[in-house]
């Protein structure tokens, strides 16, 4: 009995390092925010008031929210599926064997590595309108200029790019080494028996490689969700709230006009919204996904 | 799969494929070769592109940066505005400063991550599914969502504008705990019975049995909450006001919007971006081999 009791003693503390930070800055604050949107608090006031659901129905017929709501739907489709479609054709382009791999790679995938804001400075450069590098490229092919992040219809486009530009070969990589995993026997046999490249890779290469897809469209959204960095450095979620996201919404009413209990219910809204997320993906990787 | 039995397979396949080519010579092949190569470098070059253009403009002055069409080579490279961009700011103390804290956290990452990943694989208790399942969701849910509540309760602990509060309150990470965990999952449990016969402590165990076994992924796992702190940039802009705390990323926004440099000062501002951004890419070639086994790892994360 007493060595049963040592030996949960002795799990428990093995775990305290990690599991005190988490319940911290992680767990509690999970909690707190979900009071919070039920407080009309300002950040000053000493007293939190209690107001229901007010902040809720405030925000549902918002058409600030709304809009939100569109540009992060927008950012997500926008980010994720470019990343995953770009990534596979990139690392199919990579499989056969060809020499100067590791420098391709390497150029792909140092975009990942540096810094968001340093890049984001750089990109802003690129996109400016009247001497930026994107509008000559433009002029070369004949199309008239783009206001690009002065521009409410592109600004968004402009700030995909980058994120685009970022992450392409990330995705690339975890699709290179999914291809090199695939069993070279059976697509050797599918060609003995006829099958043309177009064939093996819709009936066998991308079934086996959707785990890779699954994760990585998981991830992705979660990111997309999370962006922060480039839309603070490039537009700040203007022009015209053209790149305002949920997560920006809810940084601006929090740390800009101080209105606690609306920023709160927003970032509730943007859990909610993982919490589906992961419910369906779930769902639909048990269904769809081969392992 | 590690690196290494990566590049010796691909050195095998082309072995293999020049016997065949040898057998049946076909003209096609090389053609889609050589076009798949064009691709390659095209495409390569265009990603790499905006870093050169970011060193290139840096050297320009300010006059040349703002003419029409852009010069892809400066007229003349004027160096000191590297020079001067490195002293407008101070830009030794904000990538000491993200160093010395990424390294802070990684230190203590890897002691809490391993202790917990070693419990969760290793050692019987009653919380060990609800544990794993609070992990599993909190890999599901932003951490950027809660930074309201977390500065809150930062700011009760009077932790705000400290190095303290930016190392505490990214002391954990659930990605770090998951990838320790896969690597400890993939140990033979008789180790530790073995360990624990011998009167070793699990303690001791962990550090002596476990921890050098797994140390390519503890190296992935350094490297990868490295780079992430490095870059940081968000919560350590929100927790931090004092402008000598300040992480690079932070200091390079300030540096682009304060002091009359925002549009004006381009060269400079390109500058700075490329010194900030030189130590990371430094690291990454370095240790690159490490930062792309990652991939394996997280991807067999998923599987589980």
């Amino acid at each position: 009995m007493r060595v049963k009791l040592w030996r949960e003693t002795e799990a428990v503390l093995f775990t305290l390092p990690a599991l005190i930070p988490l319940l911290i800055f992680w767990l509690g604050p999970l909690g707190y925010i979900v009071y919070l949107s039920f407080t009309d608090w300002d950040f000053m006031s000493p007293d939190k008031l209690f107001v229901g659901l007010d902040n809720y129905s405030y925000l549902l017929t918002n058409s600030e929210f709304y809009r939100s709501l569109k540009v992060t739907l927008l950012f997500g489709l926008g980010s994720v599926v470019p990343t995953i479609v770009g990534g596979l054709a990139l690392a199919l382009l990579m499989n056969s064997k060809i020499k100067s791999s590791g420098l391709f790679r390497t150029l792909l995938f140092s975009p990942w590595v540096t810094p968001t804001v340093a890049v984001s400075i750089a990109w802003s450069w690129i996109f400016e309108p009247e001497v930026g590098l994107a509008n000559l490229l433009l002029g070369w092919v004949g199309i008239s200029p783009i206001g690009w992040l002065r521009d409410a219809n592109w600004a968004l486009v402009a700030v995909l790019i980058v994120t685009l530009w970022k992450s392409i070969g990330w995705s690339m990589v975890f699709y290179l080494v999914a291809l090199r995993n695939l069993p070279s026997d059976l697509l050797e046999a599918a060609s003995i028996d006829g099958a043309g490249s177009w064939d093996k890779f819709r009936s066998i290469t991308l079934p086996l490689i959707s785990p890779t897809t699954f994760f990585l469209s998981i991830i992705l959204t979660i990111q997309s969700l999370q962006a922060y960095d480039q839309i603070n450095v490039m537009t700040q979620g203007g022009p015209a709230g053209s790149t305002r996201t949920l997560l920006y919404m809810y940084y601006q009413s929090a740390f800009e006009s101080f209105n606690v209990g609306e920023a709160s219910s927003i970032a509730v809204v943007i859990i909610l919204i993982c919490v589906l997320l992961s419910g369906v993906s779930f769902l639909l990787g048990r269904r769809l996904v081969h392992y | 799969m590690n690196m290494t039995t990566f590049t010796n397979q691909t050195r095998k396949d082309n072995s293999r494929e020049e016997v065949q080519k040898g057998k049946v010579p076909r003209t096609g092949k090389g053609f889609a070769t050589a076009i798949r190569y064009l691709l390659l470098a095209l495409i390569s070059l265009t990603m790499a592109f905006p870093f050169y253009w970011m060193v290139i403009s840096g050297f320009k002055t300010n006059d040349e940066i703002w003419q029409f069409p852009p010069t892809f080579w400066p007229e003349t490279f004027r160096w000191n505005n590297y020079v001067d961009a490195w002293q407008s700011a101070p830009f030794a103390r904000y990538i000491l400063n993200s160093t010395g804290v990424a390294a802070a956290i990684c230190l203590i990452q890897v002691i809490n991550s391993s202790m917990m990943a070693y419990a969760l694989t290793h050692m019987r208790f009653r919380m060990k599914g609800v544990l794993t399942g609070l992990i599993l969701v909190g890999y599901m849910i932003p951490s950027t969502a809660v930074y309201l509540p977390s500065y809150l309760v930062l700011s009760e602990l009077k932790l705000l504008d400290s190095y303290t509060g930016l190392i505490v309150s990214n002391c954990v990470s659930v990605f770090s705990i998951f990838l320790i965990r896969q690597a400890f999952m993939q140990v033979s449990h008789e180790l530790v019975e073995a360990g624990q016969l011998d009167g070793a402590s699990h303690f001791r165990i962990l550090w002596t049995i476990m921890t050098p076994l797994v140390r390519s992924s503890f190296a992935v796992m350094v490297l990868i909450t490295f780079i992430d702190q490095y870059n940081n940039y968000f919560w350590p802009m929100l927790i931090t006001k004092d402008p000598n705390l300040q992480l690079v990323s932070a200091g390079l926004r300030s540096f682009f919007v304060e002091g009359g440099a925002y549009g004006l000062a381009w060269p400079q501002i390109m500058a700075a971006s490329a010194f900030t951004i030189a130590p990371l890419l430094i690291l990454f070639l370095f240790t690159q081999k490490t930062i792309m086994q990652s991939v394996n790892i997280t991807a067999g994360v998923n599987k589980n």
